[in-house]
């Protein structure tokens, strides 16, 4: 069996580092893992993906449609934009971070509302975190992936202390308790909107 | 055991250059190879060089195999065209040094101006191609490629292609083997390529292809995997095969390493026990064309697309359009329709003034490649062509001729960045120096290469490491360029000033604006808000489309007034500039700061 995360999110949210990290966890836990993301000119703010596949033996890190089982998204909209990618009734732990698309900021059309309901009534399960507030609140706003990823951590089969093992790594040395407590935040903060 | 990590497909071949006492690299940034060059800095043992474009950067690496170094060049697969002419002369001669060319193709053009098959490179140059499925094996062809390039004395070729430069997965690390370089021993008949020298060389080419086809299968590079059925048999290679896997079909499948010259006579003995054989490879037929003139009966992109990404689904979709599959009946979740999500200049980027300048003076402007290609998107659309490196300088010139000669000349204007200023930029403005048309150039010296990640350029300078910086003013003086106005782009108004008081000049004005790029060097200052008691909701500064700035209802009001998030302005000031009624203000201290 392989598990299917996609991580969706805008060009210069720092989605190449969360994917690594989630990476790294599943490949230290004894898994077979490939991940993916694009990197270029989507990181002007365009829509930016990553993909992790873990399992006992995982050949492409494409994940094909329909098979996500996991959907970590860092902004609402581009969590919203990859529903399709899903299995049905999968789960998705999303930031409610809303970054406007440039066709919005210029009035050409409109941001989606109430993202969370739509993905409800698409037939998945939602998990919410305001991982922007959480991350001001212990003082930096870039600690938001790391809350996101406490929060993703609660359904997935790796102990917390290979997360921070892993977060230790990866993170610049002056920050890794913040990303260190940012993580435990997560862990106590999804609020789950279900079918 | 050895030790086994993650990595890229870039990381891999850089680190596989280094364990096989790889001496000299070299590269120009582009997507999706980037990361190789950066990744072979991180070693110490090896020349790691950023060039100012392919071509010097190939030559860079033919000049250590030329003195007995493994050497390695790589680039993107347009940076290929730049360099295709020291290949295709250099691939004549019989390699000293091992040699590795790794090209980055882009299935689907996520960040490129086209989808080339660079494939095609190899066969035209008589030289080998290898092409590796994940960083394992993206690791270990570099090595197998090297002692290809030195017992066969050929270039050898290794494609990746996007995914695979990007995409993680395990790779078994081995410990560097200590190069022994031989050095540069004078030889002009195999150094030098003039008749009757280079004559010899077409059969000299001809012999080592046909000799690498025929002894292919013992380098063991392919895998084929036999699953004892009959009926079909795919032929696949990189990623594809990958993607193929994924759908464990129970087919047998030959998979190919080396892709060019191809081990034909190994093909043809397996696929005759086949009732069909369909070829699985992104973008062009370049397999299956070969298989074909060589009169097997092989199937292959009658059921696959031919441009974008080879994905497991679309190998699905074709596999059901060549019915060996039945369509899916996998239970869906319904795609939403969401407002797309294109790139945008940054916050503060200092190409926006610029282009908002020239919007609204409707100029005429023909574009070059670089962040600043993001001017031909909404809302500026102010770019009107958009090519090649460098490709403005030439256009401008044609273009003004074609228009002199309809009777429609008009004041013509181009952009073009530092990086592509040196790339390739230099010999187009020698070509224009003294041109009598109306044209202004507007060079964009941001000091960074900043689309592929902020590499440094001549014009760096103190805000880099570089030892030497070259001024872009003196060069184009040295030219004989007389009219080259410096301007702040940060000061609106005067910059305005300056671009409309060139284009009413004849002959050749240069606009030098000097900001450097927010993104790389960090810059921010405090930052803007919206007064709201004065704005008038006029959209002047939506019209500037920096990413903080949108119109938003406020609390208690009924009509939108705009709004600048405070934690995603630097402070450029632009959209306080184009306000008509200053509710544009600074604040005192950056949001984070405050607390």
């Amino acid at each position: 069996m392989t598990t299917n995360i996609l991580i969706a999110g805008v060009g210069g949210q720092g989605l190449v580092l969360t994917t690594r990290i989630i990476g790294s966890v599943a490949s230290r836990a004894g898994f077979d893992v490939k991940t993916s993301d694009v990197i270029g000119l989507a990181q002007r703010g365009g829509m930016v993906w990553g993909s992790v596949r873990f399992g006992e033996a995982v050949h492409s890190p494409l994940i094909p449609k329909g098979t996500g089982d996991f959907l970590l998204g860092l902004e609402e909209l581009e969590g919203l934009r990859w529903a399709g990618l899903m299995k049905p009734a999968s789960t998705v732990v999303m930031s409610r971070t809303i970054i406007f698309p440039n066709r919005v900021l210029i009035e050409k059309e409109e941001y989606p509302e109430d993202i969370p309901a739509a993905l409800t009534s698409l037939g998945l399960r939602v998990a919410c975190v305001d991982a922007g507030s959480v991350a001001e609140k212990l003082g930096n706003l870039r600690l938001a992936n790391t809350v996101l990823l406490g929060a993703l951590s609660v359904y997935l089969p790796f102990p917390e202390g290979l997360w921070l093992d892993v977060l230790r790594a990866s993170v610049p040395a002056h920050t890794v308790e913040l990303n260190q407590a940012a993580f435990r935040e997560g862990t106590r903060s999804p609020l789950t909107f279900n079918l | 055991m050895s030790e086994r990590v993650l990595l890229t497909g870039n990381q891999a071949i850089a680190r596989g250059f280094w364990e096989a006492g790889g001496v000299v690299a070299s590269s120009y940034p582009g997507s999706p190879t980037v990361e190789i060059m950066e990744s072979l800095k991180d070693y110490a043992d090896i020349h790691a060089h950023w060039a100012m474009n392919e071509k010097v950067a190939l030559e860079i690496a033919i000049g250590g195999s030329f003195a007995g170094a493994r050497s390695l060049v790589s680039m993107k697969h347009v940076g290929m065209n730049i360099a295709a002419d020291p290949f295709m002369t250099f691939t004549q001669i019989r390699t000293h040094g091992g040699f590795v060319l790794v090209v980055g193709d882009d299935p689907g053009l996520s960040s490129s101006q086209n989808e080339q098959d660079s494939r095609y490179f190899a066969q035209f140059a008589n030289c080998a191609l290898l092409e590796p499925s994940n960083a394992q094996e993206a690791k270990d062809f570099v090595g197998i490629a090297l002692g290809i390039s030195e017992q066969y004395g050929m270039p050898v070729m290794l494609r990746l292609t996007s995914t695979l430069c990007h995409s993680r997965s395990t790779v078994a690390l081995s410990e560097r083997t200590e190069p022994a370089i031989a050095g540069f021993t004078p030889d002009q008949t195999r150094y030098c390529m003039l008749p009757p020298y280079a004559n010899a060389q077409q059969y000299f080419m001809r012999e080592r292809i046909a000799k690498l086809a025929a002894e292919a299968a013992s380098l063991a590079l392919d895998v084929y995997e036999d699953t004892g059925r009959r009926d079909v048999l795919f032929i696949t290679s990189g990623l594809p095969y990958q993607c193929l896997r994924e759908l464990d079909l129970g087919y047998s499948v030959y998979k190919l390493g080396l892709c060019y010259p191809l081990p034909i006579s190994r093909l043809k003995e397996i696929a005759a026990a086949y009732a069909h054989v369909i070829v699985i490879e992104e973008l062009m037929p370049f397999i299956e064309t070969q298989l074909k003139a060589e009169g097997l009966a092989v199937q292959g992109k009658q059921y696959f697309p031919f441009t974008g990404e080879l994905t497991t689904d679309r190998i699905r979709e074709g596999l059901e359009r060549a019915q060996i599959l039945l369509a899916s009946q996998l239970p869906v979740v319904v795609d939403p329709a969401v407002p797309k999500r294109t790139p945008m200049l940054c916050a503060g980027c200092p190409h926006r003034p610029v282009f908002h300048l020239l919007q609204k003076a409707k100029a005429t402007v023909v574009g070059d490649i670089g962040c600043y290609s993001l001017g031909i998107l909404e809302p500026f659309e102010v770019l009107k062509t958009n090519l090649s490196m460098g490709a403005s300088l030439g256009i401008i010139q044609g273009m003004a001729m074609a228009q002199q000669t309809a009777h429609k000349a008009q004041p013509l204007v181009s952009v073009i960045g530092d990086g592509t200023f040196f790339h390739s930029g230099l010999s187009g403005f020698a070509d224009i120096a003294k041109t009598k048309h109306n044209i202004t150039v507007i060079v964009l010296d941001n000091r960074t290469t900043a689309m592929t990640g902020g590499q440094e350029t001549p014009t760096t300078g103190d805000l880099g490491t570089a030892t030497h910086t070259i001024s872009i003013a003196d060069v184009l003086g040295s030219l004989g360029i007389g009219d080259v106005t410096v301007a702040d782009q940060f000061d609106y108004s005067s910059t305005k000033t300056v671009v409309l008081g060139a284009m009413k000049r004849d002959g050749l004005s240069v606009v030098i604006v000097t900001r450097p790029c927010a993104l790389n060097f960090r810059i921010k200052e405090p930052h803007f808000y919206v007064d709201r008691e004065i704005c008038i909701s006029c959209r002047a500064c939506i019209g500037v489309n920096c990413p903080p700035i949108s119109m938003k209802v406020y609390e208690g009001q009924s009509k939108k007034n705009s709004y600048i998030d405070p934690h995603m302005c630097v402070g450029c000031s632009v959209c306080s500039q184009v306000c008509p009624v200053k509710a544009i203000k600074r604040a005192e201290a950056r949001e984070e700061e405050k607390a």
